[in-house]
């Protein structure tokens, strides 16, 4: 059971497409930074091969004039609940 | 309780990740975990610049990263390898290499990337930080 | 000629977990991420860590043969991968996607790799106590 960080823009393609690979049955991704661009629903293919087991960051959702544009198919956390999935989770890895 | 380890590997001010390292080290000792070690990597070298002058209005992130140690004890290792080469180095370095300045002032310290495995090893979690 | 399809497809067996994973993600030359990930895997193996290496994306270019110093002065990263097996690293992986999509086979590789499909890339990170990925 693993955290994944991804902080890339969903036209990163190629680091979509690793993490796809890596990504496990039980594991869970949080969106943070650029990646939280791929939480809107005009992206929503780019998070497809994780089954709803995502989350996007609310400070840089915020920031990013983004609070109000998320899909509500993505939960989202604010810097504890960031912190309780790094509790929750053994394992944590991050793409960039 | 659980013992948090940090990878930084950003720039400060050139991406994101640096503050955003900064903020997660903030949110860890906050929720009362520990945060040991803080290991500054590839371009993330240049946090432990002593010589970094943000505007007054920014975050200071080697101050940030001070008051991590001050208050709360964490460690702050810059790989002497990857800093080096960035120019990034203390007093001791600066005179075996004869240079006449230094940029990387206690508590900031430069060691090894054995630190990091050790890092890696003793803490229940290492969170990495990349741009 | 060999290509991946060829081979068998991984069992357990070739998935061994190690103490540590390093993934590799970023070609040589262009950025240190291959150089500083490759000294981290030598380090930890000094330190007496079992590492396995995971070459992914365009990682797996660290893989090529032919490669030399750079022009501009940079060493490259083959001099480290030569050293991979004088530190005992010896489970080396690669994404067999990654391989397919660059249309590169075994015989472009400098050192043999253990290919792996998308499931078992995702078993790999799934077994291993420890990961950092460059």
């Amino acid at each position: 059971m693993l955290l994944h960080l991804l902080n890339r823009s969903p036209q990163s393609l190629s680091v979509y497409r690793e993490l796809g690979e890596a990504f496990g049955a039980d594991d869970h991704l949080l969106l943070i930074e650029d990646a939280c661009y791929a939480a809107l629903p005009s992206a929503s293919a780019a998070l497809e091969p994780f089954g709803g087991r995502v989350s996007v960051l609310a400070e840089d959702l915020a920031s990013r004039g983004l609070a109000e544009r998320v899909s509500p198919a993505i939960a989202v956390v604010d810097m504890n609940g960031f912190l309780s999935l790094t509790e929750s989770h053994q394992r944590c890895v991050s793409w960039f | 309780m659980l013992t948090y380890a940090l990878l930084v590997h950003a720039a400060p001010y050139s991406h994101q990740s640096a503050l955003s390292a900064l903020r997660f080290a903030e949110t860890v000792v906050a929720r009362g975990h520990r945060l040991k070690t803080v290991f500054f990597y590839h371009d993330g070298v240049h946090n432990a610049s002593a010589l970094m002058s943000p505007p007054q209005d920014e975050v200071h992130l080697a101050d940030g990263w001070k008051r991590l140690h001050e208050v709360h004890g964490a460690e702050l290792l810059v790989c002497v390898a990857a800093g080096l080469r960035r120019g990034v180095l203390d007093t001791s370095e600066a005179s075996r290499h004869g240079l006449a300045a230094h940029s990387v002032e206690p508590p900031f310290e430069l060691t090894g990337v054995g630190q990091l495995v050790d890092a890696m090893l003793a803490n229940d979690r290492l969170i990495t930080f990349a741009p | 000629m060999t290509t991946f399809s060829d081979m068998e497809t991984v069992s357990d067996v070739e998935t061994v977990p190690q103490d540590l994973l390093i993934v590799l993600r970023h070609p040589p030359h262009g950025s240190q991420w291959l150089r500083e990930g490759l000294d981290v895997a030598l380090v930890a193996a000094a330190f007496g860590q079992r590492v396995g290496l995971l070459f992914q994306g365009d990682g797996v270019y660290a893989l090529l043969k032919d490669q030399q110093a750079g022009a501009l002065g940079q060493k490259g990263t083959h001099p480290q991968m030569a050293m991979l097996e004088m530190y005992d690293i010896d489970m080396l992986w690669v994404s067999e996607t990654a391989l397919a999509e660059r249309e590169l086979s075994a015989d472009d590789l400098m050192l043999p790799m253990v290919p792996l499909n998308a499931e078992a890339v995702a078993e790999l990170f799934a077994r291993h106590p420890r990961t950092l990925i460059f």
